[in-house]
C-alpha cells in the first residue's frame, strides 16, 4: 500500500516536472502549424526521457550517487566542467522561460504587463525554496499541476478523428515550411528530453533516500509518469490543431493567442483553466530548475546540500538557488519575449544533450556503481540512439534556428 | 587500488559525515626505486584551477590569498593517515570546523544568509 502511494505520488510529481512552458508552447505551435503531423516527435521524446529517467533513478538507488556526482567522479573534474557549464547555461535560459510563463499567466489574469511580474515571481519561487522542504515542493506543486489534465479532457471533448491522430504517430515529411517543421520537431524533443529532468530526478532519489528496494518503484514512476506527461502534451497539441487552426491561427507567435484553445471548449472557465495550467506548470518547473542549479553546483564541488536542511546549514547551496532565480528573472523583467525565449531555449536544450547523455553509457555499465543492475541491451541501445539523436540535433539546431527563424 | 580512478574526485566527508568537498587533488611522494606513495589529498579552488592549467592555478592562488588572507594562499591538505573509510564517500578523521575549508561558507552564512529572515 505504501509503495502504491509512493508510485502514484511519483507519477504525479513527474507530470509536474514534465509539463512546463516548453512542452506546452512547442506542442501548441506544432498543432497549429502542422495539425497532428508532429505527434511522433512528442512520442519519441517521451520514450527517450522514460529511458533516461529510469536510468538516473536506478543509478542513484544502487550507487547512492547522483548523476552529477557520478560524472565528476568517473570522468574527473576537467571533463565534468563541460556538462556543468552547458547545463548551467541551458538551465538558466529554461528557468527564465518558466518565470516568463508564470509572468504571462499573471498578465493574462490581471492585465498588468508580464515584465512587471518577473521579479515578484522569482521572489515567490525563492521563498518556497528558502522555507520549504523537498517533500513539500514535490507534493504541493505536483498535485496542483494536475490542473493541466484539462487539456486531455478538452482534446477528448473535441472528438478528433482518432485515425488521423494515430497517423501523426508515424513520422512523415511536411508538405510546406520544411525548415519550420524540423525546427519544431527539434524544439519538441528539447522540451521533452530536458537534462534538468533526469538530473533532478536522481537528486530527488537521494533526497528521498532510495535504495535497491526502490528499483521497481523507479521503473513504474519513470514509465507511467513520463507517459502521463507525454499524454498531456499530446492533448495540448490536439487542442491546438483543432481550435487554433480552425480560427486561422497557424503561426503561434504570441502567448495571448493560446487561451483561445480552452475558451473554445470550456467558455470563461477555459480561460481560467488555461491561466492556472500555465501558471502552475511553469512555477513548478521554475522551482525544480532552481533546485537543480543548486544541486548541480553543490554536488559538483562536494558541498553540503539538501532542500530539507535549513539555509544556514547549507549556505553555498542556498546561495546558488537564490542567485540563479534572480538572475533568470532579469531577461523577463527587461521585457524579453517569453515565447521566443522558450522556443530558443528548447532547441538549445536539445543541442546540449550529448554532453549529459554520453556519460550514461559509461556510468550505467560500470559495475563499480551499478553492480548487477547495469544496463541491458535494450537500455544501451536506447542510450546510443539518444546520443546519436543528440548529435544530429546539435548539428542541425543552429542552421534551423537561422532558416526557420523564431 | 587505482588511486586516480578510485580516489580522485570522490566526495569527502569529515568524521561527523559533513560533506566538505571532493578530492580535488592528490599529493604523492616520489621514492627512488619504489612506487610513489600517497601522502595527502588536496581540496579547494586552487587545486581545481591547477588542473585546468598552470596559469589559472597561479591566478586562483593570488585571488584566494587576496580574498582569504595567508591561510588561503595554499590548497587545503588532509593527511592520508587520517583516512577512516572508503565507500560511497571517503571519510577522514577530522572535524571540518577545525580547518579553513569552510571559511567561505561560514562567511557567507554570517554575512548574508543569516541576515535574511527564515534562514533557520
Amino acid at each position: 500500500m505504501k509503495k502504491l502511494l509512493e508510485i502514484s505520488l511519483g507519477i504525479v510529481t513527474s507530470v509536474g516536472g514534465f509539463l512546463e512552458v516548453g512542452s506546452m508552447a512547442t506542442a501548441a505551435q506544432a498543432g497549429a502549424a502542422f495539425r497532428f503531423q508532429l505527434i511522433w516527435a512528442v512520442l519519441l521524446g517521451t520514450i527517450c526521457i522514460i529511458f533516461l529517467v529510469e536510468m538516473a533513478g536506478r543509478f542513484a538507488a544502487v550507487s547512492h550517487h547522483t548523476i552529477a556526482d557520478g560524472i565528476r567522479e568517473r570522468f574527473g573534474f576537467t571533463a565534468f566542467l563541460w556538462p556543468l557549464l552547458a547545463t548551467l547555461l541551458v538551465n538558466f535560459m529554461v528557468m527564465a522561460a518558466e518565470i516568463g510563463g508564470v509572468a504571462i499567466a499573471l498578465e493574462l489574469a490581471t492585465g498588468i504587463g508580464f515584465q512587471w511580474w518577473a521579479l515578484p515571481v522569482a521572489f515567490l519561487a525563492w521563498l518556497f525554496l528558502w522555507k520549504g522542504t523537498f517533500g513539500f515542493i514535490e507534493k504541493g506543486v505536483s498535485i496542483l499541476g494536475l490542473v493541466t489534465l484539462c487539456f486531455v479532457v478538452g482534446a477528448v471533448m473535441l472528438k478528433p478523428d482518432w485515425g488521423q491522430v494515430a497517423a501523426g504517430a508515424v513520422p512523415t515529411l511536411p508538405e510546406h515550411d520544411a525548415a519550420n517543421y524540423w525546427f519544431m520537431a527539434v524544439s519538441i524533443l528539447g522540451a521533452s528530453v530536458s537534462p534538468y529532468l533526469f538530473m533532478f530526478y536522481s537528486s530527488g532519489a537521494i533526497e528521498d533516500q532510495w535504495d535497491k528496494s526502490y528499483l521497481g518503484t523507479n521503473r513504474a514512476i519513470a514509465g507511467l509518469g513520463m507517459s502521463f506527461g507525454g499524454t498531456i502534451s499530446i492533448g495540448v497539441l490536439i487542442v491546438a490543431a483543432l481550435v487554433l487552426a480552425a480560427h486561422g491561427i497557424e503561426q503561434v507567435d504570441d502567448y495571448h493567442q493560446l487561451p483561445l484553445m480552452l475558451i473554445q471548449i470550456f467558455g470563461f472557465w477555459g480561460f481560467v483553466l488555461f491561466v492556472a495550467s500555465l501558471g502552475i506548470a511553469c512555477f513548478g518547473a521554475a522551482l525544480e530548475i532552481g533546485l537543480q542549479q543548486a544541486y548541480l553546483v553543490a554536488q559538483g564541488f562536494g558541498w553540503t546540500w539538501g532542500e530539507d536542511l535549513k539555509p544556514r546549514d547549507d549556505p553555498g547551496f542556498s546561495t546558488v538557488y537564490t542567485v540563479s532565480l534572480f538572475l533568470a528573472a532579469i531577461p523577463i523583467a527587461l521585457g524579453l519575449d517569453p515565447l521566443k525565449l522558450t522556443i530558443f531555449s528548447m532547441a538549445l536544450t536539445a543541442a546540449s544533450l550529448p554532453l549529459t547523455v554520453v556519460p550514461f553509457l559509461f556510468l550505467l555499465n560500470d559495475e563499480r556503481y551499478v553492480g548487477e543492475h547495469r544496463n541491458g541491451m535494450i537500455a544501451n541501445a536506447a542510450v546510443i540512439f539518444i546520443i546519436a539523436l543528440g548529435f544530429v540535433l546539435a548539428i542541425v539546431t543552429i542552421p534551423l534556428q537561422i532558416f526557420a527563424g523564431t | 587500488m587505482d588511486l586516480l580512478r578510485d580516489i580522485l574526485d570522490k566526495q569527502v566527508v569529515d568524521r561527523e559525515q559533513v560533506k566538505i568537498g571532493k578530492v580535488d587533488g592528490l599529493v604523492a611522494e616520489v621514492r627512488p626505486g619504489k612506487p610513489p606513495k600517497i601522502v595527502a589529498v588536496e581540496l579547494g579552488s586552487i587545486t581545481l584551477a591547477r588542473r585546468l592549467g598552470e596559469r589559472s592555478g597561479r591566478w586562483m592562488a593570488r585571488l584566494a590569498a587576496r580574498l582569504g588572507g595567508k591561510r588561503h594562499a595554499e590548497p587545503h591538505r588532509i593527511a592520508w593517515t587520517k583516512v577512516r573509510d572508503i565507500g560511497v564517500d571517503i571519510e577522514f578523521d577530522i572535524d571540518v570546523r577545525e580547518t579553513a575549508i569552510f571559511d567561505w561558507q561560514d562567511w557567507l552564512r554570517d554575512h548574508v544568509i543569516r541576515r535574511i529572515p527564515g534562514a533557520g
